[in-house]
């Protein structure tokens, strides 16, 4: 059995796909991609615990290394170099407005805005809330088991963040992903629930329950978590949390081959920033697309293979028959 | 180039029988799915109503690559009166529907390049990809509409092309 090839030119790609998965802050341990296992897998079904965010745009990586020379003898001559420093940046514009890339283009931590108990007075980041409501045995991370009348308080096409009720504790909070950084305990019972990723749009209310239109983040819902309605999202300037994400980028070549550019933890490095670009660029006073964009400072990570330090693997599977 | 213009005008015509399988044509005696390669016909006194016609044009070619790579430009075009039943009063939704046909076509963006010139067509090494297509506006001549997409087709020469 034999093989015919051809030499392959540079890869020739129309645009870059990005994923995101928790670093879990707690154990400081970030997610790994693994090219040998996962190096084929289908765009729009990344591995879990991978996030697909889409296709994104202006997705720009800059290593931030520093070498330096060290010289020698008269006149002095570099000898060898030395990596003085570690880092690399990498920025991006998000096509869409999600939770979960709100989250990411903003410098600290991101908050449901979770619907106001009836008279409650103004906060910046949402009043009071409405009481949470207790799912029943049976949930799972598509569907709620609730009360008729606990159901009832929801409609189709609300939003809803399912976690577990703040009780004091200080440290990480939240889970699959950190939400935030408690340093000190605080008094809002429904604080986790305005931090929490796991949140879904609701797709079909009845007496038994919600269906959600897609799958919670964290799975199955825990035990003793509840129920709130989301009416939006807040993030703030300023604050003292940095999130912190791993993150994969994708290009795929016309000829199938793939570029993958894999940042075991990604840190914000800016506050909340838009981009504003008219649909139509020979009219500026015309609509215009609101982009959120995302600059992230990479972190590094101690690769068992040989102890290095590293931020970045970049990994490429070529297209098939092509000479390597 | 002429098998990645075999492969991209055999792919869209694959993929138009799935997204319209009504969309036909009575072509030499044949009912086909309703596109067409211009060139590969007679020629027409007038361009067929609702189907698709392709209409190679330009070509270029970057040479100092490991593999030549080739540019050809395709020409869609696609032109309607409407339907009788309703004494083509809905030409500007036919043209809309074809429009939304076009662009389900192109996508996804590459094919495998095949050498339809043997028999089973044979799979070459390489694929055949292309751009987004850009719109014409609306040519009216009285009550026919008709559209024309342009889309470059890229493919790499392989050995023996």
């Amino acid at each position: 059995m034999g093989a015919t090839w051809f030499s392959a030119p540079a890869p020739v790609a129309r645009r870059v796909r990005a994923y995101f998965a928790p670093v879990n802050r707690a154990t400081q341990t970030p997610v790994l991609f693994d090219p040998s296992e996962e190096g084929a897998f289908n765009l729009d079904a990344p591995p879990a615990p991978w996030i697909d965010l889409g296709w994104i745009q202006d997705f720009v990586r800059k290593p931030a290394s520093k070498s330096a020379a060290l010289l020698t003898g008269i006149p002095a001559a570099p000898l060898e170099q030395v990596r003085e420093s570690l880092g690399a940046q990498v920025s991006l514009q998000f096509l869409s407005w999600t939770k979960l890339t709100m989250a990411l283009a903003t410098g600290s931590q991101h908050m449901n805005v979770l619907a106001a108990a009836s008279g409650a007075a103004p906060a910046a980041d949402g009043a009071q809330a409405a009481p949470a409501v207790v799912p029943q045995s049976g949930s799972t991370s598509t569907s709620i088991v609730l009360s008729a009348s606990d159901a009832a308080k929801f409609t189709p096409g609300s939003i809803v963040a399912v976690d577990v009720d703040y009780t004091s504790q200080t440290g990480f909070v939240g889970a699959p992903v950190s939400g935030a950084y408690v340093r000190q305990a605080l008094t809002d019972v429904d604080y986790i629930r305005r931090v929490t990723f796991n949140v879904a749009l609701v797709a079909q209310v009845n007496a038994a329950g919600l269906t959600f239109a897609e799958p919670l983040p964290g799975g199955a819902p825990a035990a003793n978590a509840k129920v709130q309605a989301v009416t939006g999202f807040v993030d703030r300037e300023g604050g003292s949390f940095y999130q912190e994400w791993s993150a994969l980028f994708v290009m795929q070549g016309s000829q199938g081959e793939r570029i993958y550019l894999h940042y075991p933890r990604l840190q914000p490095m800016s506050g909340a920033e838009e981009t504003v670009i008219p649909l139509n660029a020979k009219n500026h006073n015309g609509q215009s697309r609101v982009l959120l964009k995302g600059q992230f400072l990479a972190l590094p990570v101690t690769d068992p293979l040989d102890g290095e330090r590293v931020v970045c693997y970049r990994s490429f599977v070529p297209a098939a028959n092509a000479l390597v | 180039m002429q098998n990645a213009k075999d492969s991209f005008y055999m792919a869209l015509r694959t993929r138009l029988a799935a997204i319209n399988p009504e969309r036909t044509i009575l072509l030499r005696g044949a009912v086909r799915p309703g596109i067409l390669v211009e060139e590969a016909e007679a020629p027409f006194s007038q361009l067929p109503g609702d189907v698709f016609v392709l209409r190679w044009l330009g070509l270029g070619a970057e040479m100092d690559l490991p593999s030549i790579m080739a540019a050809g430009q395709c020409e869609v075009i696609y032109q309607t009166c409407g339907t009788q039943s309703f004494g083509g009063l809905d030409r500007g939704r036919a043209l809309s529907e074809m429009d939304e046909e076009l662009l389900a076509m192109v996508q996804p963006f590459f094919t495998p390049k095949m050498n339809y010139t043997s028999t089973p067509p044979a799979a070459m090494l390489t694929q055949v990809f292309w751009d987004e297509p850009v719109f014409t506006p609306i040519a009216i001549q009285r009550d026919r509409l008709s559209r024309t997409a342009s889309v470059v087709v890229y493919s790499y020469q392989e050995q023996g092309e």
